[in-house]
Formats: structure tokens, C-alpha cells, sequence
């Protein structure tokens, strides 16, 4: 792979069988067994030959509408996910914020929840210990919140943590999916800052947003997915516009704060 | 090239397994490499789930010391006994009850470690068998204070009657590392069964509560191993906790060493949960996410 890129994505393709039984029990497998019937599912295909170069540094919006394959594209960069067929190469230290309140276990304290999500993420005690201040500081908890256990929080204050625990990990490659949604307005223009600090530093970051303005504020390129392929890329103002144009409801301020 | 201060080139390739595992040299060291976050999620576990609990910790020793005296009511005092007998019956139970109780912590609580570590699959690629892990490492941590109380309980014994069966300082306790490693080791392999299975059928860990019942009535633990005679001596081994409950009853009631046959016993079970435990557990694991989101 070019030194140049952190990601290739190449001739992608995202296939699962997800079950459609309304109950996934033991009980039902073995009903099932008995009366020789097979378990009902449907095979999704989430992302379908898609091929991609993302170079060090760019920041990468996705836009699409719900089921157009974004977050698997996100897992499955991330590692979470196998690919079925392609592949993806990734260089570079990956920090994730793919669900809301990761590695948090509600009942212990915020402090412990970071050493755990930092630990998760493969950094070491040391490593974590010493960006906790960091963290804290910047998540912005009401004094005292941080050695309270996290049921105690606010859903705002719970998002900002997890958000903060993501980005001040230092990573070379950072993946958001709707993660900037969490925070108050002061505390997302304190997280646009923080991103573009990243980007100065020739970090790459991928954003999945359906908060278009934010798209289009700090992307510098933009891939629209739908049902799993990607229809376009480039400039984020053109792949908006021509998403808004595909959603065909224009491009009202409420659109583009969340679609 | 990137210009950021900490970059490290790091290449990862994801591409579809051609065998149903994913490359195993790689899967072990980035198991190896994140330990400590098994080490601290137990930690974290055990701290969490005595948070509310007024008595707190002492739990863990209370629970099996209650349950072993009402086993004992029932199996000595109302089948009737002697001093001795009854007091050999008391340490027995104890000590089985202790040990397979180290094995069930394990399997139940590793067997619900994945759906309930959800949004953690669905953030984070790390090998998932850093969850069951965890929970027999915490199972273990649960286990030790066990260990001094029982001792207590042996020594007073002793004292009040010199005469009982159960032996004082013996060489032949250096065993019980050994068996306390093969226990856990086949409670870990059976709790990475259990987790899998625990994804795609939810009602596992209910069938696991009398799973682990069934097992302890079946296992040396309310009655002795020479109980059984003959051709049923037979069920001892075909339990994956037989030998080992075995060896303990022999080490510590009897003040023997381990036949060869026992030996055999444990390391047998141990090895066979570990390698059907690791291989349904890996060979499924990247589906976890799609499975729980």
C-alpha cells in the first residue's frame, strides 16, 4: 500500500444472513429441528464492490439515508466486521466512537470506565493514566462527576465522555458514526475544533453524519452510499447537494442539521 | 507520509477468512497484548458488583458456606453419622463446593460476558475471548478468599477432633495448583461454548441454571468419589469437572497424591474444553456484532 494512504478499501462487499425469527431461543431451534423447517432469514448485502483510497490526513464524510451500509463500512474498517469478499488495509492507530457509551459498565465511575475504554482500544494503563486529566477536562463534567458512577450521568454527559474518550486517544485514524449529535452547541464547537487540531496533525478522520452542515464544515471530501454502493465522490458541497437532489427535499437549515 | 507527531506505520489487513478461523499467530498475540484489559475488566467487575451490597465481598465466602451447611444438614444429620464421618462430610462439601463453584462463576457469568459486553463488540475490534477471560479471571479472584476460610475450617476441626480422617500439613497439597489451573482453564473453555451459543439463542443462560445443577448432583461434590464403584466409577470421567473434583476430595480429605489416571482426567478435560470451547468460539466471533446490534 502507498505510504501516502491510511485506508484502501478494495472491491469491497458486506454479506450477512440476519435472522427473522421474532424470538432467538433454544426452544424455537429445537421446535424447528423437530418439524424439519429451516430458521427464516434474509441475506443483506450492506456494501457491495466498493472501492476507496482515503490518504493520511482527510477527512472523510459518509451521507446516506438509513440502510445505505454506512456504520458496516465503518465496522468492518475498524476490523469489527469480516469482509466477504475484497479486503481493506488500514495504516495506523485506530480509535473508534461506532456506538454511544462504549466499554461503560453504569455502575462504576466515569474514571474507571476510561481506563476501560482506553484499554479496550489497546492502550496501555500508563498510556491512559496520563491523558485521563485530558479527558476529563474536556468532557467538561460538572466537579466531582468523574468519580460518580456513570448511571448518576445525563445522557448529554455520558455522549460527551465517550466522545472525549475517543478523540484524545491520539489516533492516527479516528472513526465517528453520528458521535458529534451527543454534546450541547458549546461542545460541539469545542469537538469541530479538536477535529480540525487532528487534522492539522495529518490525522485522518471518518465521520458518518446525517447532520449534513457538519459534513460540509469539516469534511474535505464526501462519498454518498446508498443501499450499499457508493454513488458518489468529491467536493462535500457537490456530494450533499446531490444527495439532497436524490432525497429531493432541498436544502432547508433542518435538513441539513439532521437528515 | 503523515506528518503526526505519535504515528507508528501499523498495517492491518482485513480480508474474509478462508477457513472459518481467522489467523490464529496473529489472534494470540493481540490476546496476549491486551491481558491487562481482561486484568482490569475483572477487577472492575468484581468491585461493581459488590457496590451496593452491605456486606460487600464477604458474599463470596458466605454464599458457598451457607449452602455447604445446609448440604450438610441434609446429607449428614438427617441420613445420620458420626463425629468423624461427619466432620470429613462437612470439609468435603466444603471444598467441592468452593472448587465447582469456581468452575460455574466461570461458565455462567463468561457465558453471558458477550451480549452483555454489546456495545463494546459493536465499538472495538479486540479478540472477544478477552470477555469469558475476564470472567474466569474474576471467577479466580472470587475463588481465593475462599481458600484461608476453608483452612480455618480444617484447623479447628483438627483440633476439636485429632482423630478425624482429614490429614494436617501434607506434601502432596502442591497439587492443588495444578488442579485449581486445569479447573479454570475447563471452565474457561466451557464458558467460551456458552457465550457463543448464549448469541444466538437467548434463553442459554437460563438452561445454563440447571445445567449447573444437574452437573453438581452428578459431581463428587455432596457425595465422595469411592461412592462409585465398578463401571460407574466411570461417570467420574465422563464429567469435564470429575477428575479434577476428584483430585481435590483426594488431596485435600484424604492427604493422597493424584493417580495417573486423575492426572490424565484433568489435563484430558481441560485441553478438550479449551480446543472445542476456542474453536466454536473464534470460528464465530466476527459475527458477534451483526448478532447483537
Amino acid at each position: 500500500m502507498p505510504e501516502d494512504l491510511a485506508i484502501r478499501i478494495e472491491d469491497l462487499s458486506i454479506t450477512y444472513k440476519v435472522n427473522l425469527e421474532a424470538k432467538r431461543t433454544l426452544k424455537n431451534a429445537v421446535m424447528r429441528a423437530s418439524l424439519r423447517q429451516e430458521a427464516r432469514t434474509r441475506t443483506v448485502e450492506a456494501v457491495k464492490h466498493m472501492t476507496l483510497d482515503i490518504p493520511h490526513g482527510s477527512v472523510l464524510g459518509i451521507v446516506g439515508s438509513n440502510g445505505a451500509g454506512k456504520s458496516t463500512l465503518m465496522r468492518c474498517i475498524a476490523g469489527i466486521l469480516s469482509p466477504t469478499e475484497g479486503r481493506v488495509i488500514v495504516n495506523g492507530k485506530i480509535s473508534t466512537l461506532l456506538a454511544l457509551g462504549v466499554g461503560f459498565n453504569p455502575a462504576l465511575s466515569g474514571r474507571d470506565n476510561i481506563i476501560l475504554g482506553g484499554l479496550a482500544s489497546g492502550l496501555t494503563k500508563e498510556e491512559i493514566e496520563n491523558k485521563t486529566a485530558e479527558i476529563t477536562e474536556f468532557a467538561a463534567l460538572p466537579e466531582g462527576f468523574i468519580d460518580l458512577p456513570v448511571r448518576t450521568y445525563s445522557s448529554g454527559m455520558y455522549g460527551r465522555l465517550s466522545f472525549s474518550v475517543a478523540v484524545n486517544m491520539t489516533p492516527d485514524i479516528l472513526l465517528l458514526d453520528e458521535a458529534l449529535s451527543a454534546g450541547d452547541a458549546a461542545f460541539k464547537e469545542k469537538s469541530f475544533e479538536r477535529m480540525r487540531k487532528l487534522c492539522e496533525e495529518a490525522r485522518t478522520i471518518l465521520i458518518v453524519s446525517h447532520a449534513l452542515a457538519t459534513v460540509t464544515d469539516l469534511c474535505d471530501t464526501a462519498i454518498w452510499m446508498h443501499k450499499g454502493q457508493m454513488l458518489a465522490k468529491g467536493k462535500p458541497e457537490q456530494v450533499v447537494d446531490d444527495y439532497l437532489k436524490f432525497l429531493n427535499v432541498g436544502s432547508l437549515p433542518s435538513n441539513l442539521e439532521d437528515m | 507520509m503523515p506528518t503526526n507527531p505519535d504515528f507508528v506505520p501499523k498495517i492491518q489487513v482485513f480480508e474474509p477468512h478462508r477457513a472459518s478461523l481467522p489467523p490464529l499467530i496473529p489472534y494470540i498475540k493481540e490476546f496476549w497484548q491486551r491481558r491487562t484489559f481482561a486484568i482490569e475488566l475483572a477487577k472492575f467487575n468484581d468491585k461493581a458488583e459488590y457496590l451496593d451490597s452491605r456486606l460487600g465481598k464477604v458474599w463470596l465466602v458466605l454464599n458457598p458456606l451457607l449452602l455447604g451447611l445446609v448440604y450438610y444438614l441434609v446429607v449428614t444429620i438427617i441420613r445420620g453419622g458420626g463425629h468423624n464421618n461427619g466432620l470429613t462430610t462437612l470439609d468435603h462439601l466444603l471444598i467441592g463446593l468452593f472448587t465447582f463453584y469456581f468452575a460455574q462463576n466461570c461458565i455462567t457469568a463468561g457465558a453471558q460476558s458477550v451480549t452483555l459486553g454489546g456495545r463494546l463488540i459493536l465499538n472495538q475490534a479486540f479478540p472477544r475471548a478477552l470477555l469469558p477471560f475476564s470472567c474466569a479471571l474474576q471467577a479466580f479472584q472470587q475463588f481465593i478468599p475462599t481458600i484461608p476460610v476453608y483452612i480455618f475450617i480444617l484447623v479447628t476441626g483438627k483440633y476439636f477432633y485429632p482423630a478425624t480422617q482429614v490429614p494436617g500439613w501434607t506434601w502432596h497439597f502442591i497439587w492443588i495448583p495444578f488442579i485449581l489451573i486445569c479447573v479454570g482453564i475447563t471452565g474457561f473453555g466451557l464458558a467460551l461454548v456458552f457465550a457463543t451459543l448464549n448469541v444466538y439463542f437467548r434463553d442459554t443462560n437460563k438452561l445454563l441454571s440447571y445445567i449447573t445443577r444437574i452437573w453438581m448432583y452428578l459431581s463428587p461434590v455432596l457425595w465422595l468419589p469411592e461412592t462409585l464403584h465398578g463401571k460407574a466409577k466411570l461417570l467420574l470421567y465422563a464429567n469435564p469437572l470429575g477428575p479434577a473434583l476428584t483430585a481435590t476430595s483426594n488431596v485435600w480429605i484424604k492427604g493422597e497424591g493424584l493417580s495417573g489416571l486423575i492426572i490424565f482426567g484433568c489435563i484430558f478435560w481441560a485441553v478438550v474444553s479449551m480446543l472445542l470451547g476456542g474453536y466454536f468460539f473464534i470460528s464465530r466471533e466476527r459475527d458477534f456484532a451483526i448478532r447483537i446490534a
